[in-house]
């Protein structure tokens, strides 16, 4: 019996070890180490969740950094506040679940932070706070925890707070002003107004919105930072950012009056945040890198037709929401086949 | 008949908790959904179901022998239908607001689930008296949870109860509540609540 | 008795017994519904021909219209009903204008269901504690020579026939604003020529 059985220690070699064959030896002598019962892939990578997590609050740095600098204090003490209703949220529910604590893995760390980098930057704290406890109860406790969640917790706090405060949610401040002027943002003042920003201010973000989407110069650094250390599949962020320059200059071509050139779609709204750091969630999106291609492809297509045709000018939100919803389908028609398997007839 | 021997009172009973349509049968749904965005709102769509069921267990309790097993569905559904209408023109007639508020949703009434189910499971098969007191238990159970919902959801939505401004003038309303989604949420916790509170009923 | 007569026989009773109540009940509440539905109307049209005491009804090429007369039997205005698509609903508008269609003098928005707290304040916004008809009544003898227009974070020019649209509710605003100037444009051409 023994002698078939692999053993992987816990997270501990990079190899698998393979127990050697004691056909020799008496079984008198019992081994310490429990064996562990493993189907493959046995090689085991020293990542762990907490590791992952810090690594993304790493690559939300800059994004988090611009947003203060343009949208001062406030948005510094917004990420505290969302960050510590996360946890706070996370660490009650597991408490009256009678669920072990699972608030060192920072995976609400990061729910807060990035709620609080999609929300606008003149939002009351107790909103921020409503936000976070959705996001965390609803959007992760209520599936089972982490892992367990269809739809990306962040987006689907924000998503309560779109439908339940749509004119906090929809005020917007200008950047870099002390008595928080009100302005529009450019997809809003593009779609009411017709009126285009200039696009380096749209690069670098000193433009109205949310606290962390208007800088794309910032998202894409801590973006590429998530790419190199392939915590993120760089599939998503590709189709999806492609498909929405390819779709959106397709109508762009037909009608330049009418709709916007690529590059505005590109850089406006929360197309960076959300197609670097939403739509690369590894719980909510597809395993398959077919499924990834799918996953983006769709999430653009939607966002166009939103921002094109919808009543709302921005639609990165329920782009990433809806292709979340079809996520498990996606991992099921894109499942590899095995070496060797028929096609079932 | 096994159910001679269950209680008169239990008749009635069992819709409010241990039978309830929405609650443990999650029937009806569609109307709970839609028309709970305010107290006046859940408590006139469950009263208009309360009409309706009562009368149409009445009847077809009175007839049940009559009915041949071919044509059930086809003669409960005109009974139904019947008093449906009849709940909804005088609402129209009396009471125009509330007609409005409505929407179609009392014509609605006659593929409302828990109206037909109680004729198919209850009143086909059983005297006029426990029909009628089922039906009566049914609808109040339904109307209950219509109200329960309502209030959560107008109180929070709106910051009114029975268009009373209840919470104080500085409430930020959470728009989400009136709308579809907060429906389907605050549905699915009190489902949630009550399932929670049977368990430990039970124990 | 055969079976199949059988099911005849109950059904058509039960048809019968569905159909006597039904009449009974008609006969009841057909003439509140309808009187509720004139009084609905009658009372939208004083509303928005202020002064109005007798009213005309017109039917030119299909589309209503209702002119109001005071009491010395003069007219005073004309008003028709508006429709068109809202932000997520159908929304009906009763129009009241002056005799030669340049200027609006009441509206009355009699169907919406629109966004409940955002696009409904188009009819009703207890936000405003002053007056919760405010985007109606900007309409009030709104001069409609040019097409109405909506501006929004300034203050609207009424002279200029410019509103102001509603914080969050943009496309319910402009919806209304394109519905009543696409029914004016259409109604002012029809009624002149026919009327006068």
């Amino acid at each position: 019996m023994e002698e078939k059985i692999q053993k992987v220690p816990a997270g501990e070699s990079q190899m698998p070890k393979v127990a050697p064959a004691k056909t020799s030896e008496s079984p008198s002598k019992p081994e310490k180490r429990a064996f562990i019962l493993s189907s493959s892939p046995h090689i085991q990578a020293e990542e762990d969740v907490a590791k992952i997590m810090r690594a993304v609050v790493y690559a939300l740095l800059p994004t988090a950094v611009f947003g203060i600098y343009f949208f001062g204090w406030r948005a510094l003490v917004m990420m505290l506040v969302g960050i510590a209703a996360a946890v706070l949220t996370e660490a009650l529910l597991n408490l009256v679940q009678k669920k072990p604590q699972t608030i060192s893995d920072g995976s609400a760390v990061v729910t807060g932070l990035l709620l609080v980098l999609t929300l606008p930057p003149s939002l009351p704290y107790w909103m921020i706070i409503v936000g976070a406890f959705v996001a965390i109860f609803i959007g992760k406790q209520l599936f089972g925890g982490l892992g367990y969640n269809i739809f990306n917790p962040a987006l689907l706090g924000r998503a309560f707070l779109q439908a339940s405060f749509p004119i906090p949610m929809t005020t917007w401040t200008m950047p870099r002003t002390i008595d928080a002027i009100t302005t529009a943002t450019p997809l809003g003042s593009f779609k009411f107004e017709k009126t285009l920003t200039p696009y380096l201010n749209l690069f670098m973000g000193n433009v109205g919105g949310c606290v962390g989407e208007t800088s794309a110069l910032a998202i894409i650094i801590g973006g590429l930072f998530l790419l190199y250390k392939k915590y993120a599949d760089w599939r998503i962020p590709v189709s999806y950012l492609t498909t929405v320059a390819i779709f959106g200059s397709l109508f762009w071509l037909i009608n330049p009056a009418k709709y916007p050139d690529p590059i505005f779609h590109l850089f406006s709204g929360g197309l960076m945040l959300g197609a670097f750091f939403m739509a690369t969630d590894m719980v909510t999106t597809p395993v398959t890198p077919k499924g990834s291609w799918i996953f983006g492809i769709g999430a653009g297509i939607i966002l166009v037709i939103i921002r094109l045709f919808g009543g709302l000018p921005e639609g990165v939100m329920y782009s990433i929401l809806l292709m979340n919803a079809f996520t498990p389908l996606i991992n099921r028609y894109t499942r590899p086949k095995f070496f060797g398997e028929a096609k079932h007839v | 008949m096994v159910k001679a021997k269950t209680p008169l009172y239990r008749e009635f009973t069992k819709g409010l908790w241990r039978e309830n349509p929405i609650l443990r049968m999650v029937l009806g749904t569609c109307p709970t959904l839609a028309v709970t965005t305010t107290a006046i709102n859940g408590i006139s769509m469950g009263l208009a179901v309360l009409f309706t069921l009562v009368m149409s267990s009445l009847i077809i309790s009175l007839v049940r022998k009559q009915i041949p097993n071919e044509v059930r569905i086809a003669t409960f559904i005109v009974i139904i239908a019947t008093f449906v209408t009849v709940a909804d023109r005088t609402i129209a007639a009396f009471w125009p607001a509330v007609s409005k508020s409505l929407g179609p949703f009392v014509p609605l009434i006659v593929v409302n689930c828990i109206v037909l189910a109680r004729q198919e499971a209850f009143a086909s098969k059983n005297p006029v008296g426990r029909s009628v007191l089922d039906a009566l238990g049914m609808s109040v159970g339904f109307t209950l949870v219509l109200l329960i919902l309502a209030s959560i959801r107008e109180i929070i939505g709106s910051g009114t109860w029975f268009g009373m401004q209840i919470m104080p003038p500085t409430y930020t309303s959470w728009m989400v509540m009136v709308l579809p989604p907060g429906a389907f949420l605050m549905l699915g916790m009190l489902i949630a609540f009550s399932n929670w509170l049977n368990a430990k009923l039970e124990k | 008795m055969s079976k199949s007569l059988r099911l005849i026989v109950v059904l058509t009773f039960t048809a019968l017994f569905s159909g006597a109540v039904l009449s009974v009940l008609n006969i009841y509440t057909a003439p509140r519904i309808e009187l509720n539905q004139n009084q609905t109307l009658s009372d939208a049209i004083g509303q928005v021909l202020p002064g109005e005491k007798a009213c005309d009804v017109k039917v030119i090429d299909g589309v209503t219209f209702y002119i109001g007369r005071d009491e010395k039997n003069q007219p005073i205005g004309v008003a028709f009903l508006a429709e068109g698509d809202g932000f997520q609903s159908r929304l009906k508008i009763l129009v009241g204008m002056d005799m030669a269609l340049t200027r609006i003098l009441k509206i009355k928005i009699l169907q919406q269901a629109e966004t409940p707290g955002l696009g409904t304040k188009i009819e009703n916004d207890p936000t405003n504690k002053t007056d919760a008809a405010w985007f109606t009544n900007q309409f009030n003898d709104l001069p409609v020579a040019k097409a109405i227009s909506y501006v929004k974070n300034q203050k609207p020019v009424a002279a200029e026939s410019q509103i102001q649209a509603i914080t969050g509710a943009t496309i319910s605003s402009k919806s209304v604003v394109e519905i009543i100037n696409a029914a004016i444009a259409k109604n002012r051409e029809l009624f002149l020529k026919k009327v006068k």
